[in-house]
């Protein structure tokens, strides 16, 4: 016998369940939608504790629970959780990015040889690789709606254009970063302004820290408050409806991979200047972890359902669990069966919210 | 026999179905009716399995029934004919009725010959002369909804439930149907009938269901009733009229279509137009009429800048200026708003709520500075759920979680706040129950008496010809005839629709125009 009934069975309950008789009678909702609703505050918070529990001691301290270590942990996130922020946008729009690894290679080896090689100041260098970002996201963009192509094709395309420029750029070799005065010398303000520190009340807090909070804090921001926001939902819960609701769906979808673009351009410049190098070979496997961050965060593949803040609970998930597990001296390949699981298991959680 | 007894089923927040008991009996074509949210879609999920969690008893045949899942339900002979379309769009016909149990050769593997043609058997029994081999997505709408009738057919069920199976069907569709219903039911099938239109279930049921709120009504013999009566049960107090009767005077032309033609990409399921001109005033109500496939969308679309320039040619002037039609945000931006055929795929953005549904398209409008006012935006959506009634537990629900009549609502409230002096409308009343309908009437003649122009495309001829000053026909994408409601009945609007200008026997048509 068919399975013709079945498909309608979650698509159409909402129907019938709140229905328009003018004095429902309230049946006392369980309080796991509560849990379900905030799901990925909840596994962030039982990791956290999971994390201190499992830590081990130093000198009678907790090693994960040091205020040093738990802001490593957001310092290290900070790379992957400012592409996310930016996948996520892509993905909001039912979109999605492969290239932001490549790109941040591209944008690498841009500031590394803008520095070393071209002899750019600091904003020069800034700008230049902010641009070629940009530029790489606008590209995708418009390739994708002009051509109307699927963005996992464009993107997909991108990845490999742009580590083979990059190859092609650095000459096969990672461009080394070193500061000092003069030609040929990147300006030392760069490491401080990328990778430095900033002290706050004693707190030496890591600059990553405050470009990744202050992106997210602005791009929530922009999703919640802004007309623009307000479009890439629409865009990505029913693209006809918004097109004819007179949402200009092309410039909205350009506009979220151009500002991921420039996400990945920021994103660089804190990569180049940790490492303090350009290398065609960074940034790989970035997108995968940008879109495990994306949709452990509660985010849907299908577009149109998810928020920043589930994106940079996602991304601190993933560190989190890299630092705690890297701490007990876990091999890194468990880390990477563990990471699997958590994406199955934060899907499978997102789906019940429903 | 199919008894109900005592059956109640809630969801959180809502009580769905209270205490229900009725029966049905073997062979009998019973209609249920009711209000959008009245709990008939709530019966009839628990009907076909899809609920399995509910309070009293259901009794097949004196025995009692819990059904495992809609597979069981099957299996015990209950087949449902769905009122939205549950098709697999890349899908052939064939493979489409034979879903999830295909025929199979000896060797295991699938037997498409087996499968299309005993769906090609299926498709005669309908008279639908299309092959089984054609992919879905190539159909109208109408044309699907049959291969959904084709797939509970083959299901060879004892029960039927038909929910609103005509909704997307036209005159010729529906009486094929009408046809088919006839003889399952000397067959000795037994069929529950939903649907809003009066005509049809008084032409076929034995016997009307009422239930308002999840209460059991009434249930009356269908010989002794009325269809003012029916309507006084469902909504608990008499409806005037459905109609409202004084539309105003008309004003000025505020739109002026000419020569438009349209040359869809092969492609698209798109028909093509041909050289449709007519002007529209102010305050004035201009039905589109025709049959399926005749163009009324796409005459609508065209308009509203569904299609790119090179498509189309003709010349449209909205308020003494040049409509260039070339994208929805240039039709709005010059007064035009356009409710769509179907809400769900082509209006509303589901997972957003009734608040930013209502002002997706009117954002500029509570805008300060390029951002949206919060206060402002508050004002625009209390207005709207006021203004329109709009039945919802909060305006920050899910849209998708409100009834069909409410969703309509929220679409029209999305174009009103545009504040539109020309709206569209394709199919406004679609899938909605009577109450909203009469709403939506009452909300036109009010927006005409306000020198709001309405272009309304529609396949019900009743609403047409109470609504429109003039209606305008359409045959095979070419302008047949425009018609003034003083001279406009049935008889000629079928007459012209059919290409028979001079009205001999429209009703006798079979005409498909691209059969």
């Amino acid at each position: 016998m068919g399975t013709i009934h079945q498909p309608m069975g979650i698509d159409r309950m909402p129907d019938a369940m709140i229905d328009t008789s003018s004095t429902p009678r309230r049946v006392s909702g369980p309080n796991w939608r509560f849990v379900l609703r905030f799901q990925s505050y909840f596994v962030l918070l039982a990791l956290l504790v999971v994390a201190a529990l499992l830590s081990p001691e130093r000198n009678g301290q907790n090693v994960f629970l040091a205020s040093r270590n738990l802001l490593n942990i957001i310092r290290f996130a900070s790379e992957n959780g400012i592409i996310a922020i930016g996948m996520t946008l892509v993905i909001l729009t039912g979109g999605i990015d492969l290239s932001v690894g490549a790109v941040l290679a591209l944008c690498a080896v841009g500031s590394a040889a803008s520095m070393m090689r071209y002899d750019f100041d600091l904003p020069m260098t800034i700008l230049f690789v902010l641009a070629i970002g940009t530029t790489a996201g606008l590209i995708n963009g418009v390739i994708t709606t002009r051509l109307r192509l699927q963005s996992f094709i464009t993107t997909l395309a991108m990845l490999s254009v742009a580590r083979g420029i990059a190859s092609l750029w650095s000459d096969g070799y990672a461009i080394p970063i070193a500061y000092g005065d003069g030609p040929d010398l990147a300006p030392p303000r760069y490491r401080d302004l990328f990778a430095g520190h900033i002290d706050v009340f004693g707190l030496e807090i890591p600059v990553q820290v405050i470009y990744f909070l202050g992106i997210a804090v602005i791009v929530a921001l922009v999703l919640a408050r802004t007309r623009f926001g307000r479009h890439v939902y629409a865009v990505g819960g029913n693209e006809t409806a918004a097109r004819l609701s007179g949402v200009n769906v092309s410039t909205v979808k350009i506009a979220v991979f151009a500002i991921t673009g420039f996400l990945v351009g920021i994103a660089a410049l804190l990569h180049s200047a940790l490492v303090s190098q350009g290398s065609h070979i960074d940034g790989n496997g970035y997108e995968l972890n940008a879109i495990a961050a994306v949709v452990i965060g509660g985010t849907s593949l299908a577009g149109g359902v998810g928020t920043i803040a589930g994106t940079v609970i996602g991304a601190l998930i993933l560190q989190i669990l890299d630092n705690i597990l890297g701490l007990r001296n876990v091999q890194s390949e468990y880390q990477a069966i563990l990471k699997g699981v958590i994406i199955v298991v934060a899907v499978v959680l997102q789906r019940q919210r429903r | 026999m199919l008894r109900l007894q005592a059956v109640s089923k809630s969801f959180p927040g809502v009580q769905a179905l209270d205490n229900v008991s009725f029966d049905v009996a073997p062979g009998e074509i019973h209609a249920l009716v009711g209000e959008n949210g009245a709990g008939k879609s709530t019966l009839m999920k628990i009907l076909c399995g899809v609920h399995t969690d509910y309070g009293g008893e259901i009794l097949l045949d004196g025995e009692r029934l819990h059904l495992s899942g809609p597979r069981d339900a099957q299996q015990h002979g209950i087949a449902i004919i769905h009122q939205e379309l549950n098709l697999i769009p890349e899908l052939t016909i064939a493979e489409n009725i034979y879903l999830g149990r295909e025929p199979r050769t000896s060797l295991g593997t699938l037997s498409t010959k087996v499968m299309q043609r005993n769906a090609a058997r299926l498709l005669a029994r309908l008279d639908l002369p299309v092959a089984p081999s054609r992919q879905v997505s190539s159909l109208r709408i109408g044309e699907q909804q049959l291969v959904e009738v084709a797939k509970a057919l083959s299901l060879d069920a004892r029960t039927l439930i038909l929910d609103e199976p005509t909704s997307a069907l036209s005159k010729t569709e529906i009486d094929r149907l009408f046809a088919v219903i006839a003889s399952l039911k000397q067959g000795g099938v037994t069929m529950i009938y939903i649907s809003h239109k009066f005509d049809e279930i008084f032409a076929l049921a034995d016997r009307i269901t009422v239930l308002r709120d999840g209460h059991h009504i009434a249930t009356v013999d269908a010989r002794e009733t009325t269809e003012s009566e029916i309507i006084r049960l469902m909504v608990g107090r008499e409806l005037a009229d459905l109609f409202p009767k004084d539309t105003g005077s008309l004003g000025k032309d505020v739109m002026r279509v000419e020569h438009l033609d349209l040359r869809p990409s092969a492609t698209s399921q798109k028909r093509s137009l041909h050289d449709v001109s007519f002007t529209l005033r102010e305050g004035e109500i201009l039905g589109v009429a025709g049959l399926m496939g005749s163009g009324r969308t796409e005459l609508l679309e065209a308009i509203y800048g569904v299609y790119p320039p090179h498509q189309r040619s003709g010349s449209i002037s909205v308020n003494g200026r040049r409509h260039s039609a070339t994208s929805p945000q240039r039709s709005i931006a010059n007064g035009l708003a356009f409710v769509t055929e179907d809400r769900k795929s082509q209006s509303l953005i589901p997972r957003l709520s009734v608040g930013q549904n209502l002002t997706l398209s009117a954002l500029k409008r509570v805008c300060r500075l390029g951002f949206p006012v919060p206060r402002r935006e508050r004002a625009a959506i209390d207005s709207s759920v006021t203004s329109l009634r709009i039945k919802t537990p909060g305006t920050g629900v899910e849209v998708e979680k409100l009834s069909g009549g409410n969703q309509q609502k929220v679409v029209l409230g999305k174009c009103l706040l545009t504040q539109p002096s020309i709206l569209l409308l394709d199919e406004p009343t679609r899938g909605i129950d009577v109450g909203a309908k009469a709403e939506i009437y009452t909300l036109m003649g009010k927006l005409v008496r306000q020198g709001t122009a309405i272009v309304m495309a529609s396949s019900e001829l009743p609403e047409l010809l109470a609504m429109c000053d003039r209606i305008l026909v359409l045959h095979e994408g070419r302008q047949a005839a425009i018609l003034d409601h003083r001279d406009a009945n049935q008889v000629n609007i079928m007459a012209a629709a059919t290409g028979r200008a001079n009205g001999h026997d429209p009703s006798a048509d079979g005409d498909r125009p691209h059969a």
